[in-house]
């Protein structure tokens, strides 16, 4: 019994520190790099321990403008075409996510499981489709088009999962039942009283797909072949061949997006998804 | 060959075929809800036919082709050189016992971590879980670089050790070794594993756990006998999802290059002399692998997938 009271006295005592401490440590570990990367965007130079030289905007003038050397591309194309690709994969994940995640929610059929599994599961990562897509697509990679539907493949989970919190918080069955009631058609029940009661799951689960769309790397990488580079590519440019406080600047650029991604999800109301995302 | 399977498969083209005239001429009402069911789901299907489906196909087709830029002959080629050649044996096992490590670090931190969250009362939660869920939306090439930044040559936690041990920053800089891309993957998977495990910390049933601590039980042992067996399945299923994105892994590891695992090597088959057949046949034993493992895992344990 004595010794039973000791462990159990030694947990009682150091267990809620140690708990805290493994959570201090993961936000400090998961934050401050964020932090640190934001501050010396605006740091002259990075030598010794901390940076130094504040404040200048070169770092972000040389990224939001370009530096002008070799085939330097500039943020504000990339972030321009890889918005109208994840736009485009957005646009595609609405008209393949809204339907299934409603046939999902509302009917009993044969097979719906594996087909909420095949929905909420992506079905292979970035670059083993983009490995697939090659030779499959290869007249695709060089317009895009091959991006645009990677994408939509690769984020409709995202689509499928917000949705889907959507529908389950309605009764579909008693909507749709009033609806066809007072005589609207099944294709206009859909369309003008479901879909729009879900709302905020669709407004929601389009800006997070949007989001990762934008900011896929592995898929693009494999498939991207010349043109104006996605704005992951051009983050990996920057990583790999800029100097480390421009790589810095382009990598808050960034974070700007996913913060701003974020806030609008906040206005949303969508607290859910801003932790899924 | 077209004329024997339409023999055979007359029988069951009319069954079919009765079945398709009832879906677009719809006669009961079992059968137009039958209908919708399909129509809903079909866009979805179409995409993940046109682009998941069909590509990993011709994926799979190249694998075994002889020729190098087109689709032709048979060949194991590929699949015996995965098997015969050490160098690939090597990547596998680098592959697996990284991905599994990272990703019982991972799950080991997030226990924790989602415990801290449910059970405590803590100051700015909100913004905390702002904080931890933040690294979802990074590519994995950015979480590279956050450890940069953390290990790096000029790294602050490396300037921070050097100035208390005095050695050379140069020297201490791990951020390109094995650990450096071991603190990489943590950085996307921690996050990752905390979606996942706070969901099941949710369903926890608290009477449960108040009462074996009024009986005596220590917070260690309530954790260990209450709590644990009730966060198992979710456990497992975080487990399983966890491990899938460590070897999915692949932005991350193209920059920092400490460890060759499989994704990387897949790369390098297309950037050394796009030996495409390789790579597919690399990526099909990739995908099979996972497929195969996500299956047996949903199938045969309790897991619990939500995501």
């Amino acid at each position: 019994m004595g010794s039973r009271f000791e462990s159990g006295s030694l947990s009682a005592r150091y267990g809620r520190q140690f708990v805290t401490l493994v959570l201090a440590a993961t936000l400090v570990f998961l934050a401050l790099p964020v932090v640190l990367t934001f501050v010396s965007s605006f740091a002259g130079e990075w030598v010794g321990a901390l940076p130094s030289g504040f404040v200048t905007l070169e770092n972000w003038n040389d990224v939001i403008v370009g530096t002008g050397v070799g085939a330097d591309a500039s943020v504000g194309s990339s972030l321009a075409y890889s918005a109208g690709l994840a736009l485009a994969g957005v646009l595609i994940n609405l008209i393949v996510g809204v339907p299934i995640a409603y046939a999902v929610a509302r009917y009993e059929f044969w097979g719906r499981d594996w087909v909420n599994v095949f929905a909420i599961l992506p079905l292979a990562p970035g670059i083993i489709l983009g490995i697939a897509f090659l030779r499959t697509y290869p007249d695709l990679s060089t317009s895009g088009i091959a991006l645009v539907i990677g994408y939509s493949l690769l984020k409709a989970p995202y689509m499928v999962m917000a949705v889907q919190s959507s529908f389950q918080s309605m009764d579909l069955q008693q909507i749709e039942e009033s609806a066809r009631s007072l005589g609207a058609s099944w294709p206009r029940t859909f369309l003008t009283v479901i879909v729009p009661n879900a709302k905020a799951g669709i407004i929601a689960g389009s800006i997070i797909s949007w989001t990762l769309a934008a900011a896929e790397f592995n898929f693009s990488y494999i498939v991207y072949s010349r043109g104006t580079p996605p704005l992951s590519i051009f983050l990996f440019n920057n990583i790999t061949n800029a100097s480390f406080l421009n790589a810095a600047a382009a990598v808050s650029v960034f974070f700007l997006l996913i913060a701003l991604v974020t806030i609008s999800l906040q206005i949303v109301g969508n607290r859910g998804a801003v932790r899924r995302l | 060959m077209g004329a024997d399977a339409d023999v055979a498969g007359r029988g069951v083209l009319a069954r079919i075929g009765g079945t398709l005239s009832s879906l677009v001429f719809p006669v009961s009402e079992r059968q137009r809800e039958r209908r919708r069911i399909v129509v809903l789901c079909l866009p979805f299907l179409a995409l993940l036919a046109f682009s998941g489906v069909f590509p990993l196909t011709e994926m799979f087709r190249i694998s075994f082709s002889e020729a190098r830029l087109t689709t032709e002959g048979f060949t194991l080629e590929y699949y015996r050189q995965l098997v015969v050649d050490p160098y690939y044996r090597t990547i596998a096992v680098n592959t697996l016992w990284f991905a599994a490590a990272t990703t019982v670090a991972s799950i080991a931190v997030a226990v924790p971590v989602a415990h801290s969250l449910e059970k405590y009362d803590l100051p700015g939660k909100s913004v905390m879980l702002t904080v931890l869920s933040f690294p979802n939306s990074l590519p994995g090439i950015v979480a590279a670089f956050m450890i940069i930044v953390l290990f790096g040559n000029t790294g602050i936690i490396t300037n921070f050790i050097a100035a208390l041990s005095g050695q050379s920053p140069i020297d201490l800089a791990i951020a390109t070794s094995v650990l450096g891309l071991f603190f990489a993957y943590l950085y996307s998977m921690i996050p990752r594993a905390l979606l996942l495990l706070r969901g099941t910390y949710a369903e926890v049933n608290t009477d449960a756990e108040e009462a074996a601590r009024s009986l005596g039980a220590s917070p260690l042992k309530t954790f260990w006998y209450v709590t644990l067996p009730q966060i198992k399945p979710g456990l497992i299923g975080a487990f399983v999802l966890v491990f899938r994105t460590a070897l999915a892994i692949f932005g991350t590891i193209l920059i920092l290059k400490s460890l060759l695992v499989w994704t990387l090597q897949i790369d390098r088959e297309i950037a050394q002399g796009f030996n495409i057949a390789q790579a597919s046949a690399m990526a099909t034993v990739w995908f099979v692998f996972v497929f195969a493992f996500t299956l047996l895992a949903l199938k045969y344990t309790s897991a619990e997938v939500s995501i």
